[in-house]
C-alpha cells in the first residue's frame, strides 16, 4: 500500500456534494466504527488498531495517510465495505464534534492533549472544551478511551465514565523533564500537580497539591521493561511481553490505546500483542532509510510535546552521532514556531550530538540552537544538504537523526523519492 | 545570593504558568547576551505566593491562556506596590500577551470577568470575540532608538493605550493591540509590554541590547555593551521579514481569525496552495491533498 494513494480530500468531497449524508449512510454499512483523536498519537494509534483488527481477519478502512478532516473522512469510506467490516477513523480534534453525529462510533479513543498548532486552536483549554464536547454527542452505549495519566485530558472526562489506558515505567527516566511543555495545574483547583511518576512531558501520575484529585488506575496497562531508542521498546501487557520495532514511550502509549481499543471490539489482548511485535512505522514515526550505504533516522517532531519524547530517546542513545533540526512553518506545521524554545535542545548539546538547523525556518532553527551555548553546524535549508552535512559530522559506527516538523518531514521523504515508501511497505 | 548579588537579576515570574509561547527564549537571550560579555546572571523563577528577592534588574510575565491568566491574577494584584516600587528604581519589566495585559489597568475576559492588572502601563483589555493571530514584522521604539524586530501574535484581548504610555510599534490594520488603531504594545520607560510572541527577543538582538544596558545599569552605571556577533540573529529576522513581506502582498494584508473561520479555511487547503515555496500541505492533517500535488 502506498501511503500517499491511500487518501485525498478530493473525492470524499465530491461525495458529500453530490450525496448528501453520505458520511452517515456509509457509516451505518460497518459493524463498528472506531475514532481516534487527541494531539499526538492519532495516526500511530489508528494504524495500529488497524493492524490488530485485520489480523484478527476482520476488514478495515481507514484513513492511515492522516487525512483526518471531514473530507478525508468521506474519502476513506468510499470504498463499499463487506458485511462485517470495522472502519477505524483518526479525526482532527476539531472536525471531531462535526462528524461524530453521522459516524455513531462505538469506541472513541483520546490519546492526549498538548500544545500543537497554537495559531489554529487559540489555547489548549480550547482543544480540551471540543474532546468534552464530542464526548457528548457519542451514543448512549459507546466507550470512551482515554488516556489517564493526562491530567489534562482524564478531568475533564472524568464523569463520564472513561476507561482508562496508562504506561507505567519499571524505570524512573534517565532525567527529570528541564522544562515543562504544558502548565501542571490541576483542572478543578489550579494548584500545581505534583507527579509520582512521570513518562513523558506532562503525562504520568499526578495528584493535586490543593485539593482531593489523583490521577486514576488505568484499566488497560503496559509497563515499559526496556527502552532501546527510537529502534524498540519493549512493554509487559497483560502479562505478554511485547517489543516495539518502534521506539518511544510515545509508541507504548499508542500500542497499549490500540490494544485497549482492540479488546473493546472483541479482540483478545494477547492476540493483538502477537500482531504488533511485527507493526511497521509510518511516515516519519521512527523510520530509518540508507543514505550512501549508512543510516539515517526520520522522526516527526509535530509539536513540544513530540519533541521531548523524542529527544528522551536519541539523547542517551550510543546509536546517534548527530541530529538535524528541520522546522517548517506551513499550516500544517502551525505558523507559529515559538514552541522551539520549550524544546531542550540543551539535552542533545549536553550529549555532545552536533546540531544541524534545516527547513523553512532554518534561521530561526539555528538562533535557537545558538542559544543553547553549544556550537551550532552551518546552516542547510534543503533537507538533503543537511543531511549530508549531519553524516559528515556522524561517526561513521553512529547514524544521524532528522526531526523534522510535518511538511519538513514530506520534504525530506519526497528527496528520498521512492525509497522510503518502498522500504515501509516491503513485507518484515 | 546573599549581599553578593550577580551583575544581573532576572525575575521571571510564575515560569511554570505563564509560557505558553516560547517565553523561556526570552529569558535565555538576555541571559546569553549578558553571559556572552563577562556579566554574571542569576535567573530566579517566582510561583504564586513565592517571595520576590530583594535585588531585581529585570522582571519577565510570559503569557498563558484566560484561564492560566485568571490563576496568576489575585497573585500579581497582591505585589502591585512591590513592583511599583522596583519600577521606580528602574528596574526593567518586559510584559508579552497576558504578562502584557497584566501590566495593565485590567483585563476583562470574555465571560466579562475582570482580572485586576498592575497598572504599571496606562492600557486597558477587554477580550473580543475573534482572535488576532499572525506574524507580524516591524520596527519597535525603546529609549528614543528604533529596532527590527518579528514576532507572532495570537490574542483574544484589544488593548487600548492610555496618554501615559507610548505605543512599542505600529503595524497594519487589522493587527496589534487591538486591531483598529495601528498600534502594537505600550512603553513607559523601563515597563515594556508586547503581544508579539516568537519570541521576540532572540531575533530582536539590538533590541534585547537595549533592554540589557537599562537592566545592567547597576553593574555599568548605564554604559554601552560591547556588540557582539549578530549575524546569525539578524540573518532570520531577515528572512522572516522578506518572507512575511511576500505573504501580505499575496495573502491580502491582514488575517483576523475567528474560530468559525477556522472551521471553513481547514475544509478548504489553505493559503499555502498558491505557493510555490511551500511544502504541500492539507490545512490542518495531512496527507490527503499531498496525494493531488506530487508531481506524477
Amino acid at each position: 500500500m502506498s501511503h500517499w494513494g491511500s487518501g485525498s480530500s478530493l473525492p470524499g468531497m465530491i461525495a458529500e456534494a453530490v450525496s448528501p449524508g453520505f458520511i452517515r449512510r456509509r457509516a451505518r454499512l460497518y459493524a463498528s466504527v472506531a475514532l481516534v483523536s487527541g494531539t499526538n498519537g492519532k495516526t500511530t494509534t489508528s494504524s495500529m488498531l488497524r493492524a490488530i483488527l485485520d489480523g484478527a481477519g476482520a476488514s478495515t478502512v481507514g484513513n492511515e495517510s492522516g487525512a483526518n478532516l471531514r473530507q478525508g473522512i468521506a474519502t476513506s469510506l468510499l470504498r463499499v465495505p463487506v458485511a462485517t467490516a470495522l472502519a477505524v477513523l483518526e479525526v482532527d480534534e476539531a472536525t471531531l464534534t462535526n462528524v461524530m453525529p453521522e459516524l455513531e462510533p462505538r469506541v472513541l479513543v483520546l490519546t492526549n492533549v498538548f500544545r500543537d498548532q497554537m495559531d489554529r486552536f487559540g489555547e489548549v483549554e480550547r482543544v480540551i472544551e471540543l474532546l468534552e464536547r464530542s464526548c457528548d454527542l457519542l451514543p448512549e452505549d459507546a466507550t470512551i478511551l482515554a488516556n489517564v495519566d493526562d491530567p489534562l485530558l482524564w478531568p475533564a472526562l472524568e464523569h463520564r465514565d472513561p476507561v482508562g489506558f496508562g504506561i507505567r515505567l519499571l524505570q524512573a527516566p534517565a532525567s527529570v523533564p528541564s522544562m515543562r511543555v504544558e502548565t501542571e495545574v490541576c483542572s478543578r483547583c489550579g494548584e500545581p500537580l505534583v507527579y509520582t511518576s512521570r513518562t513523558f512531558a506532562h503525562l504520568g501520575v499526578a495528584g493535586c497539591s490543593g485539593c482531593s484529585w489523583r490521577s486514576a488506575e488505568p484499566t488497560y496497562v503496559g509497563t515499559i521493561t526496556e527502552r532501546g531508542g527510537l529502534r524498540l521498546v519493549t512493554l509487559e501487557v497483560a502479562g505478554e511481553r511485547l517489543t516495539l520495532p518502534t521506539g518511544g514511550v510515545h509508541n507504548a502509549y499508542n500500542a497499549i490505546a490500540a490494544i485497549a481499543a482492540a479488546d473493546q471490539l472483541g479482540v483478545s489482548m494477547s492476540q493483538a500483542v502477537q500482531t504488533l511485535r511485527s507493526f511497521q512505522p509510518r511516515f516519519g514515526r521512527a523510520e530509518q532509510v540508507q543514505v550512501g550505504g549508512r543510516s539515517v533516522w526520520l522522526a516527526l517532531m509535530k509539536n513540544p510535546g513530540a519533541a521531548h519524547v523524542l529527544i528522551d530517546e536519541i539523547a542517551d542513545d550510543p546509536r546517534v552521532g548527530s541530529v538535524v533540526v528541520s522546522v517548517n512553518d506551513a499550516a500544517a506545521d502551525g505558523h507559529d514556531i515559538s514552541w522551539i524554545w520549550d524544546v531542550d535542545f540543551e539535552r542533545l548539546v549536553r550529549a555532545g550530538l552536533p546540531l544541524v538547523p534545516s527547513g523553512k525556518r532554518v534561521g530561526d532553527v539555528a538562533v535557537r540552537l545558538k542559544y543553547t551555548g553549544g556550537s551550532v553546524e552551518p546552516q542547510h535549508p534543503d533537507p538533503l544538504d543537511a543531511i549530508t552535512a549531519a553524516l559528515a559530522v556522524c561517526p561513521s559506527d553512529r547514524s544521524p537523526v532528522v526531526l523534522a516538523t510535518y511538511t519538513a518531514m514530506l520534504s525530506v521523504r519526497k528527496a528520498f523519492g521512492g525509497q522510503v515508501a518502498s522500504l515501509a511497505d516491503a513485507p518484515v | 545570593m546573599i549581599g553578593n548579588a550577580a551583575d544581573l537579576v532576572i525575575v521571571h515570574l510564575y515560569p511554570d504558568l505563564l509560557m505558553s509561547y516560547g517565553d523561556r527564549g526570552n529569558v535565555l537571550t538576555l541571559v546569553r547576551r549578558a553571559e556572552w560579555r563577562g556579566f554574571s546572571v542569576r535567573v530566579i523563577g517566582v510561583a504564586r505566593r513565592e517571595q520576590l528577592p530583594t535585588t531585581i534588574d529585570l522582571i519577565l510575565i510570559g503569557g498563558g491562556s484566560d484561564r492560566i491568566q485568571g490563576l496568576v491574577g489575585n497573585d500579581l494584584a497582591g505585589r502591585g506596590r512591590e513592583l511599583a516600587e522596583l519600577v521606580g528604581g528602574n528596574t526593567v519589566i518586559l510584559g508579552v500577551c497576558a504578562g502584557y495585559q497584566l501590566l495593565g489597568h485590567r483585563y476583562v475576559g470574555v465571560d466579562g470577568g475582570e482580572v485586576r492588572g498592575l497598572g504599571l502601563l496606562d492600557v486597558t483589555t477587554t477580550a473580543g470575540a475573534t482572535r488576532i493571530v499572525g506574524r507580524v514584522s516591524t520596527r519597535a521604539s525603546f529609549d528614543n532608538r528604533s529596532f527590527d524586530v518579528s514576532g507572532f501574535e495570537n490574542h483574544a484581548g484589544r488593548t487600548f493605550l492610555g496618554a501615559g504610555v507610548s505605543p512599542l510599534c505600529s503595524v497594519p490594520k487589522g493587527k496589534g493591540n487591538n486591531g483598529v488603531d495601528g498600534t502594537e504594545g505600550a512603553v513607559n520607560g523601563s515597563v515594556v509590554g508586547t503581544y508579539l510572541h516568537g519570541p521576540m527577543l532572540p531575533t530582536a538582538p539590538a533590541f534585547a541590547d537595549a533592554l540589557l544596558v537599562r537592566a545592567l545599569a547597576r553593574a555599568t552605571g548605564g554604559a554601552p555593551l560591547r556588540p557582539l556577533d549578530d549575524s546569525i540573529e539578524e540573518a532570520a529576522e531577515l528572512s522572516e521579514r522578506t518572507r512575511h513581506r511576500k505573504q501580505l502582498t499575496s495573502r491580502g494584508l491582514t488575517r483576523t481569525s475567528t474560530w468559525a473561520n477556522w472551521g471553513r479555511a481547514h475544509r478548504l487547503p489553505p493559503r499555502e496552495r498558491s505557493s510555490s515555496r511551500a511544502a504541500p500541505t492539507d490545512g490542518h492533517a495531512a496527507g490527503s491533498s499531498v496525494a493531488l500535488r506530487l508531481p506524477a
